[in-house]
């Protein structure tokens, strides 16, 4: 569902991306692990359409169409989520309002009728209980005033009421304390299904004891280096990222 | 000292008669004095007003037609208004349908071009002692209509601005509110003065006096079509204890001049909340003078101004903090667009004896363009030792990260800005109580903010 083939990006004119390729299949979870600056977030922005990353060689596929041609809120109608790892406030827009101009969003580039205020209300509760979200963040504007743990959660609610068909979630788990983390597990793990695809970018193992990926990346200066299941990041829990030789936060210094 | 070639002001359909110059008097009074003395000719009404009539017009033609050098005018451009050939007031038909309603029971009382139109103002039961009615003064007031004028031109402040001074000689007619001792007014009083335009100088009037704890909730409207100068004046005496909601909302045609001035005073435990949007014309200033006049008086000053074109929207505010434990908080915003220009010249002045004051004061400005100004302009004169005083100012563009945030979510790029700009402008409605009026005047920012209908209905509360 999601093809990346040899992606090369640059920020402000320093390459951070030198070669990707990468499939994920409907069903499939992978995760993408590295050090700092190796350019995880980088590859979520470019997927997600930010400006300021520029797509040098390379191509992005989802589900056949050329991604990289489509604005981001086409992107995010087509089916595509990014969690942030920097969730934005928004003050003067309540959290509520927000989901559903974003949920109206979707059906109208699909030519449906806008949601039913009842489905969307139960919907919103449901998913409000999994994430354990308070019936008070929806009268909140969004993410103003919420704690880091509060801002990640409401990215995972997020999600989980747009149930996007292909979510990358950026460093969601940075920050978290345990039973936080095992709440946005829980709202990954209650979507997952053989139609929707997921690529969880983290920099520790911990998030991927409950969210138990189908591949696992590493991904070092702008590079995949090494694939595998599992227990690659049991591994790399262990040994760390020295092994790949590779001078660490590279990337990020060159970005900066 | 000032321009001798045209008389901006000076309605050209009023005599003018030679008059020997005094060396200090500025020419262009002297044009004004001859309309002044005909205008005052034609008028039959209780000495007291003509003597302030004749004291607002002293004084401005002492203080002259402003001009750029002076401190409080600096930011306001009149070199357009001054190349109008003024003309006086006049009787003109609107259709009732061009005026606003307030979608609830209300007390209405509507002026064109500054006088009274009984036909279109409509007035349910008040309560005994209350007044609400025209303040054009007649010679045999009521009891309370002459207690209420005795009020006119009583508060202090606003002595140097010259429209107020004009205003002052040449007002018609106005909106006379009076509530007497402990009297709460459910029902809101609905104000609307209309300008036909046809370059009129129109000086409307608004008198309110609310005695010790009487309550009351008041929208003054101010709409109108083609180019005028309204130069409005509201003077609002708050007793102790006395509650007041005002709700100032200036929609006059793109080529309107707006010159307004409202004076407040505030007695012992008394609390305002004045909300202040300004939508049209092409100059729209408001100078706005506060005296918290007793312990604990608490004021919430919340001003919006949107602007587009090449539209210019001041507000001028003078806190006066003059007891101890009185409150003051000036929110003021601006959105502005194309060559739009915001002025916010914001002063709170506390007295030597007003300990514990807390008076916050903030301006933000969200520019859509690059040609688009605003200025702020925070002053603070503390004489106190033990008070809270604070103020902050930020003028900026919108937040490409919230943009892309909101576009991540599926919302288009116009919508996500127009979304942004609405939440920015919106935040200042939300204070608003008046449910009818906030919903009116949301719709109304959606409208001028050109949001999509879906995107507006989503948001309404």
């Amino acid at each position: 569902m999601l093809e990346i083939r040899n992606l090369h990006a640059t920020v402000e004119g320093r390459e951070i991306l030198n070669g990707i390729d990468l499939t994920i299949r409907p069903g499939e979870v992978h995760a993408i692990m590295g050090p700092n600056g190796s350019g995880k977030s980088t590859l979520a922005n470019v997927i997600a359409g930010r400006d300021g990353y520029v797509v040098t060689e390379g191509e992005i596929r989802f589900d056949g169409k050329n991604l990289l041609e489509m604005a981001p809120e086409t992107r995010a109608c087509e089916g595509l989520f990014l969690a942030f790892q920097y969730p934005v406030e928004i003050p003067g827009v309540a959290n509520l309002y927000f989901l559903k101009a974003a949920v109206n969003a979707v059906r109208k580039y699909r030519n449906e009728p806008p949601v039913d205020a009842m489905d969307f209300w139960e919907l919103i509760h449901e998913r409000m209980e999994l994430v354990q979200m308070a019936d008070s963040m929806l009268k909140r504007s969004v993410n103003e005033g919420f704690s880091g743990g509060e801002k990640k959660r409401n990215e995972v609610f997020q999600m989980t009421v747009l149930q996007p068909r292909f979510a990358v979630l950026d460093e969601t788990d940075s920050g978290l304390d345990i039973d936080a983390l095992k709440v946005v597990a829980d709202g990954v793990n209650a979507l997952r299904g053989p139609e929707r695809g997921f690529l969880v970018i983290t920099h520790y193992q911990r998030l991927l004891d409950y969210i138990v990926p189908d591949y696992v990346h590493v991904l070092v200066n702008g590079r995949i280096v090494r694939s595998g299941d599992k227990s690659l990041a049991l591994e790399l829990e262990e040994q760390g990222y020295a092994l790949y030789n590779e001078e660490p936060g590279r990337a990020r210094r060159v970005a900066a | 000292m000032r321009s001798t070639t045209r008389n901006p002001v000076a309605p050209a359909g009023w005599p003018l008669e030679t008059v020997v110059m005094t060396v200090t008097a500025p020419v262009l009074s002297d044009r004004y004095r001859s309309a002044f003395d005909t205008f005052l000719a034609n008028r039959r009404e209780p000495d007291a007003i003509t003597r302030s009539r004749r004291a607002a017009f002293e004084r401005f033609a002492m203080l002259g037609w402003p001009t750029r050098q002076q401190e409080a005018w600096r930011f306001t451009d009149l070199s357009t208004l001054q190349t109008i050939d003024l003309q006086p007031p006049a009787d003109a038909l609107v259709d009732a349908t061009a005026l606003p309603n307030l979608a609830s029971a209300a007390h209405r009382l509507v002026f064109i071009n500054g006088r009274f139109a009984p036909g279109l103002s409509k007035l349910a039961h008040l309560p005994e002692g209350t007044f609400i009615g025209s303040l054009n003064p007649h010679p045999n007031p009521s009891p309370s209509e002459r207690e209420a004028e005795y009020q006119l031109d009583r508060l202090p402040g606003l002595s140097q601005h010259p429209f107020a001074a004009l205003n002052g000689a040449f007002w018609e007619d106005g909106a006379l509110i009076h509530l007497p001792r402990g009297t709460m007014l459910e029902t809101p009083v609905h104000v609307i003065f209309y300008a036909t335009g046809g370059d009129r100088a129109v000086y409307p009037r608004l008198l309110l006096t609310l005695a010790d704890s009487a309550q009351a909730n008041v929208v003054v409207e101010y709409h109108g079509q083609g180019r005028s100068l309204n130069a409005p004046v509201a003077e609002l005496h708050l007793g102790d204890g006395a509650t007041l909601a005002y709700h100032q909302l200036q929609e006059e045609s793109a080529q309107a001049f707006h010159l307004g001035a409202i004076r407040l005073r505030q007695g012992r435990d008394s609390q305002t909340q004045l909300h202040l949007l300004s939508l049209g014309g092409q100059l729209a200033r408001t100078d706005l003078e506060v005296l918290l006049d007793g312990e604990h008086a608490a004021c919430l000053l919340n001003g919006l101004t949107v602007g587009r074109d090449n539209q210019a929207g001041n507000y001028y505010v003078r806190v006066d903090h003059a007891y101890p434990h009185g409150s003051s908080q000036q929110l003021f915003k601006s959105v502005l667009d194309d060559k739009a220009r915001a002025v916010f010249d914001g002063m709170i002045h506390v007295r030597p004896h007003a300990q514990k004051t807390d008076a916050r004061q903030s301006s933000r400005n969200l520019l859509l363009s690059k040609q688009a100004l605003a200025n702020s302009n925070p002053r603070l004169e503390i004489l106190a030792d033990d008070v809270k005083c604070g103020h902050g100012s930020s003028t900026g563009f919108l937040d490409p990260n919230a943009e892309f945030y909101l576009r991540a979510r599926g919302i288009g790029a116009a919508q996500a800005r127009a979304l942004l700009v609405y939440a920015f402008a919106n935040d200042s409605l939300n204070a608003i109580t008046l449910t009818p009026l906030r919903e009116r005047l949301t719709r109304l920012l959606a409208d001028r903010l050109a949001l999509d209908d879906r995107m507006t209905e989503e948001l309404k509360p």
